[in-house]
């Protein structure tokens, strides 16, 4: 809006000083804010639509400040001093929607004679000093939908205020003190859709307390006490967003989520969790993302019967040994498979997982690959074996890996690499394989970036060393723009049916980085002490 | 004096200023107050608001109080997922702002909503 003090034209509806207005047709909308006012302004027209009183010393509203003001939709007194508003104060405004009281000292609400706004949309209440709820406060205000109670001193659920409100859709008691929810807490509520209850000190809820929600599809129990798994939740069936992260949780049970199969995401890091049931997951059609890292006490990867949807798989830090034969049947949309600090010690076929683009396998006990485990894996951009047991690779075991760009297989006890089917790679890592003598050649490797070999000597095939370049050595320092733009592009093909979609900024990141680095870092860098003949 | 945004003035006078520049106006906020980057030309203003700006919808959390984008067919929400008032040409049913209503409702132009 681009307010004025200017005097409006004839006919137009006073601008009370010292605000500003602005016509709407034959309304007007008045903004007061920040104007040092210690009182509503005497002089509003009954054609004000809009009226902002934000930002000013408002400490106290006379009685029938707005009785006049019939067409009044949206009232903001946010950022004042106010510590109570009486029922009469509001009296008149039977069009208000939205009304903003955030950011003020409310101590409390009208219980005796409640606001009567029965057209009442939105109401913020939050940043104030609210520490109960009157049962009667909002039964004038039946028609409310989003209603903010955020950061205030609440130590309990308003549940009786609550059930005034059959309309509510969307509600913030997140900021306060409240360390329990009773059965029934929410009971008349059936049309709610989100609530966030975060950053509260929640330990304890009654196995009914979410009765009623039959309409929510957002439930933040985030930076909470909360000790056990909420399974109060089995009731809500149309949850598609759960968050309990930073809590206290140590298990999550058997069938945890067997009543809320519209899942899409559910977040629960920061929890001590040691145990998960192994049907916890299951039948999840819509999950994308599964995180759990740490959950020691698992012992058998989890059964994702019915989750088909997932995307995103990531189990640390557990006691896995083995990954079931049809991994890939179940999960046949996976795109990122992160296993690291496990125990494994055999691999499935990777064959139907086409989607999948990165593995993390590293720290586990693999001792050898076959030439089927990643089989068909056209799509697979990273994979991480590093700090396993490796001895032997099939020598067709990456022959598929056309999308390959990086190959970590640092500290394994590898004699010999097969190179088929590794032309696509930029970094490649075999530090720590001392039984590795070969010095693999340029030619394999046209888009190599990054090398390390377990021997400098190795690295002299890159031009890295000054005593040893023979004639024609393929010289990187020439590379041309052109050619570095063509290699560049290479480094990340345009599949169409890949989901990979790189993270914009690591991309051009990645665009830089290529344009700084013409020749291949290979390490250890030969010298003095690591000369490039062999001593062996 | 014309204000960019109801309700705010650029620059050090903001009543929610915690530290500020005359150049980049608010470097930090007030307690309770959100911290809004609104951008001015090739400027960014840092401006510390009671609420944050049509299109944005405020969190609260005990360290920073943020304002974060809307979708793109809201013109305000409640949070990410759910709309309060939706972008012409779209109407909103239960916190989602749809092009075409659900069985047994209309869309209403003047609310932009399916009733």
């Amino acid at each position: 809006y681009e307010w004025s003090q200017d005097r409006p034209g004839p006919g137009a509806p006073p601008c009370p000083s010292p605000c500003q207005c602005e016509e709407d047709g034959m309304f007007i909308m008045v903004d007061c804010s920040e104007m040092g006012l210690s009182s509503v302004p005497a002089s509003l027209s009954p054609l004000t639509t809009y009226l902002d009183l934000s930002m000013n010393n408002i400490s106290e509203i006379q009685p029938r400040a707005f009785h006049r003001l019939h067409l009044l939709s949206e009232l903001r007194i946010s950022g004042n001093q106010l510590r109570y508003i009486s029922g009469h104060a509001l009296q008149g405004l039977h069009n208000l929607k939205v009304l903003m009281l955030q950011n003020n000292q409310l101590e409390r609400l009208p219980g005796d004679a409640p606001w009567d706004l029965p057209n009442l949309l939105s109401l913020r209440l939050d940043a104030n000093l609210l520490s109960e709820v009157p049962a009667e406060a909002f039964r004038g205000v039946r028609s409310l939908r989003h209603l903010w109670l955020d950061d205030n001193s609440l130590t309990e659920i308003p549940v009786a205020a609550l059930d005034s409100l059959p309309s509510l859709q969307a509600m913030t008691l997140a900021l306060n003190q409240i360390t329990h929810i009773p059965d029934y807490a929410f009971n008349n509520l059936s049309a709610l859709v989100v609530l966030h209850l975060h950053n509260n000190h929640i330990q304890t809820m009654g196995s009914k307390c979410f009765e009623g929600l039959h309409s929510l599809e957002t439930l933040d129990l985030n930076y909470n006490d909360l000790r056990e798994f909420p399974v109060a939740i089995r009731t809500l069936n149309k949850l598609q967003e759960l968050g309990f992260h930073n809590n206290n949780i140590k298990a999550i049970p058997e069938k945890a989520f067997v009543g809320n199969p519209q899942l899409q995401t559910i977040h629960f890091y920061e929890n001590p969790i040691q145990f998960v049931g192994k049907s916890a997951f299951q039948f999840l059609p819509k999950l994308h993302t599964l995180s759990l890292n740490g959950a020691t006490q698992i012992r058998e990867f989890p059964d994702l019967k019915g989750t088909t949807s997932l995307e995103i798989l990531t189990l640390t830090r557990a006691g896995l040994s083995a990954l079931p034969l049809d991994l890939c049947e179940q999960l046949p949309r996976l795109r990122v498979l992160e296993l690291s600090h496990n125990q494994i010690e055999d691999l499935p076929s990777f064959f139907h997982c086409s989607a999948l683009q990165e593995i993390g396998l590293q720290h586990n006990q693999i001792k050898r690959i076959e030439s089927s485990t990643f089989q068909q894996s056209t799509s697979l951009r990273a994979l991480d074996l590093s700090w396993n047991m490796i001895g032997w690779i099939h020598p067709d075991a990456f022959a598929s890996l056309h999308s390959l760009i990086k190959l970590d297989l640092t500290e394994n006890r590898l004699s010999s690499v097969p190179v088929g089917g590794l032309g696509g790679l930029t970094h490649l890592k075999l530090r720590g394989n001392t039984e590795l003598y070969e010095a693999f050649s340029p030619d394999h490797f046209p888009h190599m970036r990054v090398i390390e070999m377990p021997y400098a000597y190795q690295c002299c095939v890159y031009g890295s060393c000054d005593s040893y370049k023979p004639a024609g050595q393929w010289d990187t320092e020439q590379s041309t723009n052109e050619e570095l733009h063509k290699r560049t592009v290479a480094v990340y093909p345009v599949h169409a049916d890949t989901h990979y979609d790189p993270d914009l900024e690591e991309f051009q990141l990645e665009i830089e980085e290529a344009k700084l680095q013409t020749s291949v870092q290979c390490t250890p860098t030969p010298g003095p002490f690591r000369p490039c003949d062999s001593l062996l | 004096q014309h204000k960019q945004l109801s309700g705010v003035t650029s620059g050090c006078q903001q009543g929610g200023c915690l530290t500020c520049s005359d150049y980049n106006g608010c470097l930090s906020c007030k307690p309770r107050f959100f911290m809004h980057l609104e951008r001015i030309g090739m400027k960014q203003i840092g401006v510390c608001m009671t609420s944050c700006p049509p299109g944005f919808f405020g969190t609260r959390l005990p360290e920073r109080n943020t304002c974060t984008k809307c979708r793109s067919e809201c013109d305000s929400c409640f949070n990410k997922n759910f709309c309060t008032r939706c972008r012409a040409g779209f109407y909103l049913h239960l916190g989602k702002c749809l092009e075409n209503c659900p069985d047994g409702l209309i869309r209403s132009d003047t609310q932009r909503e399916c009733v």
